[in-house]
């Protein structure tokens, strides 16, 4: 490689600066640095004017690496970077350090001892600048095809969007018709407008009349050419990387064929087995083969194999006019390769029937809200009448109870968010179907958050719904009139109450549908404590994991209502569309290498690696090496630090740059207290020290930062290798454990130290000279102070005493 | 009630937190399942387990302590079984009675009993009555309790004879 020739630009910020820093000093300082072919000063290098400078001794040749004292690093950094690579300088050979937020206000007050430390963090860009490798952009090829795992409505939505986008999309539903819980609701909150309609596909899409705006089912989505629509089916299977996967689908079979089935009826009407419909809550009876509600998608019949008989019947296959059932149908596997896939599993109701005092199980007049739900629905097995299903007589006393399971720390400690609104729903309806129905809520908290909510709850008082405050022990039936009696207690009034009812709704928890955690395992992501699939981050990655083309939706994050679910699927559809519309991931080789002399067999850094980056692969001797796939590789050095035998490294932040950052740190003293090491990581740790810096907070010049990938980089040899190199004390910054951007960089770092406290004592080196500190951007106060009590606590210990021996 | 606000402490909750039985108390939402599972609650209006834990909550020391109410439980447990957020209430009711005697708050009944636990090795004196009728069902005669032994333990458990406070109202 080329002698590296360092160009090094020092901004005043329009002479701010230098009324504390003495520039003529750090100007001839860094004369004397070897490899330094120029110095500039000026008033700012990150635009205009400067930056023109800067890029026309690059393009001249004079220099070929850059370092730039400015301020504002956030923001130089990036104009810098990009500015130099168009100038034809590779962006990682370009070093950009902070001299304004980082020393000169925060150590205004002993200006000579600033200038030190001014010359110590440019002898630290430099000595590093030196050692920076260019780094290359790395091309992957991407699908332009998407998988949608769940048809309800969030899955739905966010497959529309992306098939009107021009995305080949395959949208997968495990039961036999889409429309998921949203379509078995009957009718939504707040607006009471029709859920089921959403489930009726639309014909024709070439009339505009006839495709409806508002409702996703009737805008024609079927009729996609390229939504590729497969029920009855469930992934088993997933391979490959973001903008490759390889899917394997199972499709049960359905019996009947889509192509011929023309949704007679004849079928139905011949077919002798009657079960119970789970569709409807078990409410009424339907035929072994069926179709669950006319308006449904696709307009096919399917066969429950559990209550067929087949060939011992085969009714249905003599009448059908089509030829289109066929009793010999078998499952299939079907491969789908996509580049991006979205889950959209959502939520179902919580088995009431644990909670042994409200015998769910044992009492048919105990029901839950969407068993309720099912019977409000006019195409629902009462044809909208409220009944109790034990004698199909009217329901005239309907008393609900909240929480149920939820709120609930023996089974779900959460609230589940939804069910106030869906009770309030319900009994809104009742109350207006049957005026004089006598409906009571039994309550902890109403909670009607959401926009126009609370004047749903308004109306229903203003109806004549009694609410109760309090949580029911039990729901007893009296033996001679086969009443249910709900045993409350009023804790407005403190008064018990033996709430009479014809039928008891419970508004049970909603929880992670069947099978998240399997498919959790099959694509790799995690799950919250909760159950439900975890976002990237809830704040501003709310529809993201931490796989690069895997997206979330809808209630699969946490149940929703649908209008948040909706949004949320409009948001995922809009990640994956960035994600997939080149056709392309292009990525800057940010990432570990593996020395393959020194690895092997073990298996710390696969295991560690939160992105499953690291494989081990067989070498010809029969023994195992770790390989790194560079487009899942984030860049953090976790797996660094992590390795016992150094065979790992980041190509941004080597070793060997490390250490001569630290050493070129330590180098320079002319500070008035013992020096500290202040290792902080890009993300928290290091924005916390601008921030203290934008703050003008003073903390002492004796404390030297050093910017790494995460806290979880550094190695127990580096905190020696500190000491050894004139550090007294040694800080390790990082973000809050549950906040790290690395998920357990953080965390594994708090490890390393206590390990390294451990050691430190072996040779004979104070504990309390190294100290772990987590802290957020915003607390620049908690750094300085961090940085205040580090240094009074060395001061306190006296020199470290190995340093003659080492 | 602005009265009340101003006598409202928080630290009876840390209190009540820090002892043994009484670490879930700051767990209640105030649900009320363990008023309407209580067999006493519905005998008796004094004694009102939710009450009790959200006075406790609020800092009415006084009021938990020197009043009937907590005396009254019986530990059936059945709220502490069904308590939604694991409140552990009836262990809560033993931390409260053990502050309220330490506070020299006890119905005098319980400090008949202890006295009589220290003198005669029983909390209830067995009567002639009794003894005959044991003899009448071809029961063995009652052995003697170990009183010696007996105070032996309850002085090394620091358990005394608690003071008398005025009969509760």
């Amino acid at each position: 490689m080329e002698q590296p020739k360092i160009g090094v630009f020092l901004s005043d910020c329009g002479k701010q600066l230098s009324e504390i820093l003495d520039f003529d000093a750090l100007t001839s300082f860094v004369k004397t640095v070897p490899n330094v072919a120029l110095i500039a000063r000026g008033s700012e290098f990150w635009r205009g004017k400067g930056l023109q400078s800067i890029l026309d001794s690059v393009k001249s040749g004079k220099i070929n690496r850059v370092v730039v004292a400015e301020s504002l690093t956030k923001i130089s950094d990036i104009n810098i970077v990009q500015a130099v690579e168009d100038a034809g300088l590779n962006p990682y050979l370009v070093e950009v350090i902070d001299i304004k937020d980082h020393c000169a206000w925060p150590h205004r007050a002993t200006p000579a001892e600033a200038t030190e430390k001014a010359k110590a963090m440019l002898l630290a860009a430099i000595e590093r600048a030196k050692l920076l490798e260019p780094i290359e952009k790395l091309e992957f090829p991407a699908l332009k095809s998407a998988l949608i795992i769940g048809g309800g409505i969030a899955g739905m939505q966010t497959a529309v969007d992306l098939a009107d986008l021009g995305f080949e999309v395959n949208l997968i539903e495990k039961t036999p018709f889409l429309g998921g819980l949203a379509a078995r609701a009957g009718r939504f909150f707040p607006t009471d407008d029709c859920a089921i309609c959403i489930q009726s596909p639309s014909s024709d899409v070439k009339t505009i009349t006839h495709t409806s705006r508002k409702c996703v089912y009737r805008s024609g989505f079927s009729e996609i050419p390229n939504l590729n629509i497969l029920t009855n089916a469930r992934v088993v299977a997933v391979e490959g990387v973001p903008g490759n996967y390889k899917v394997t689908i199972e499709k049960k079979p359905r019996y009947v064929d889509a192509d011929k089935c023309v949704a007679c009826d004849k079928c139905v009407a011949v077919c002798p087995v009657e079960t119970p419909d789970e569709y409807n809550a078990n409410l009424n009876n339907r035929k072994a083969i069926y179709i669950n509600v006319p308006t449904v998608h696709p307009q096919v019949y399917v066969i429950d194999e559990y209550a067929c008989k087949f060939h011992d019947c085969a009714k249905c296959v003599e009448v059908c006019p089509t030829n289109a059932i066929d009793l010999d149908q078998k499952p299939e596997q079907v491969t789908l390769n996509v580049g991006s896939i979205v889950v959209a599993t959502g939520f179902r109701e919580f088995d009431s029937s644990a909670i042994k005092e409200y015998h769910y199980d044992d009492y048919p007049d105990v029901i839950t809200n969407l068993e309720l739900a099912r019977m409000i629905d006019g195409f629902g097995p009462t044809g909208g009448a409220i009944v109790r299903p034990s004698d199909g007589k009217p329901a005239k006393k309907i008393v609900f109870i909240q929480c149920v399971g939820s709120r609930d720390r023996r089974y779900n400690p959460y609230c589940s968010g939804i069910c106030c609104m869906i009770s309030l729903k319900h009994a809104s309806l009742i109350k207006s179907a049957v005026p004089n129905a006598d409906v009571s809520i039994c309550y902890i908290d109403i909670r009607t958050t959401g926009r126009e909510h609370e004047y749903y709850y308004e109306r229903a008082r203003e109806m004549g719904i009694k609410f109760v405050k309090g949580r029911p022990t039990e729901i007893l039936k009296d033996t001679e009139t086969g009443k249910l009696i709900v045993d409350v207690e009023d804790a407005l009034l403190k008064r018990f109450l033996d709430l009479e009812a014809d039928l008891v709704v419970l508004a049970p928890a909603m929880i992670p549908a069947e099978g998240t955690k399997e498919l959790a395992e099959i694509l790799g992501i995690d799950l919250d404590t909760d159950g439900f699939f975890k976002e990237y981050n809830a704040k501003l990655r709310p529809t993201e994991t931490k796989q690069r083309g895997i997206y979330l939706c809808g209630g699969t994050t946490f149940p929703k209502d649908a209008p948040t679910a909706s949004l949320h699927a409009h948001s995922a559809a809009m990640k994956a569309t960035k994600f997939l519309i080149s056709g392309k991931i292009v990525k800057d080789q940010r990432t570990a290498v593996v020395n393959e002399d020194y690895c092997g067999d073990c298996e710390f850094c696969p295991v560690t690696c939160p992105y499953g980056a690291i494989s081990l692969e067989p070498t010809t001797e029969n023994h195992f090496v770790a390989r790194v796939n560079d487009l899942l590789c984030e860049g953090c050095g976790v797996c660094v630090g992590t390795c016992p035998l150094n065979a790992i490294e980041l190509r941004h932040s080597r070793p060997n740059q490390m250490r001569a950052q630290v050493n070129a740190l330590m180098s320079v003293n002319g500070a008035s207290k013992p020096l500290v090491l202040a290792i902080c990581c890009q993300e928290c740790g290091h924005t916390a020290v601008d921030s203290s810096g934008m703050a003008k907070l003073q903390y002492p010049a004796n404390v030297r930062v050093m910017k790494v990938p995460c806290a979880g980089i550094v190695r127990v040899e580096q905190i020696l290798e500190a000491f050894k190199a004139g550090a007294q004390g040694v800080m390790v910054v990082g973000c809050k454990s549950d906040g790290c951007h690395y998920e357990v960089g953080s965390q594994n770092a708090e490890k390393k130290m206590d390990l390294a406290k451990v050691l430190l004592k072996e040779y004979g080196i104070e504990p309390k000279r190294l100290e772990m500190f987590k802290m957020v951007f915003i607390e620049g106060n908690q750094f300085a102070e961090a940085a205040q009590m580090m240094t009074a606590r060395v001061t306190k210990l006296g020199p470290l005493k190995l340093m003659e021996n080492s | 009630m602005t009265q009340k606000t101003e006598k409202t402490t928080v630290s009876f909750s840390d209190e009540v937190t820090s002892r043994h039985g009484g670490e879930t108390l700051t767990s209640c939402y105030q649900c009320g399942t363990c008023a309407s599972s209580c067999p006493v609650a519905k005998l008796d209006s004094s004694f009102n387990p939710r009450e009790i834990i959200k006075l406790s909550l609020l800092g009415e020391k006084e009021e938990v302590l020197s009043g009937d109410a907590i005396w009254l439980c019986c530990s059936c447990f059945n709220c502490q079984e069904r308590c939604p957020q694991n409140v552990e209430i009836a262990d809560l009711i033993y931390a409260l009675r053990n502050i309220a005697l330490e506070a020299g708050h006890s119905p005098n009944i319980y400090s008949d009993f202890a006295s009589a636990l220290i003198a005669e090795g029983r909390i209830v004196q067995i009567s002639k009555f009794v003894e005959k009728k044991r003899a009448d069902y071809g029961l063995p005669p009652l052995k003697p309790v170990g009183v010696d032994a007996l105070n032996k333990i309850l002085s090394a458990t620091g358990f005394s004879k608690p003071e008398k406070t005025e009969a509760p109202k």
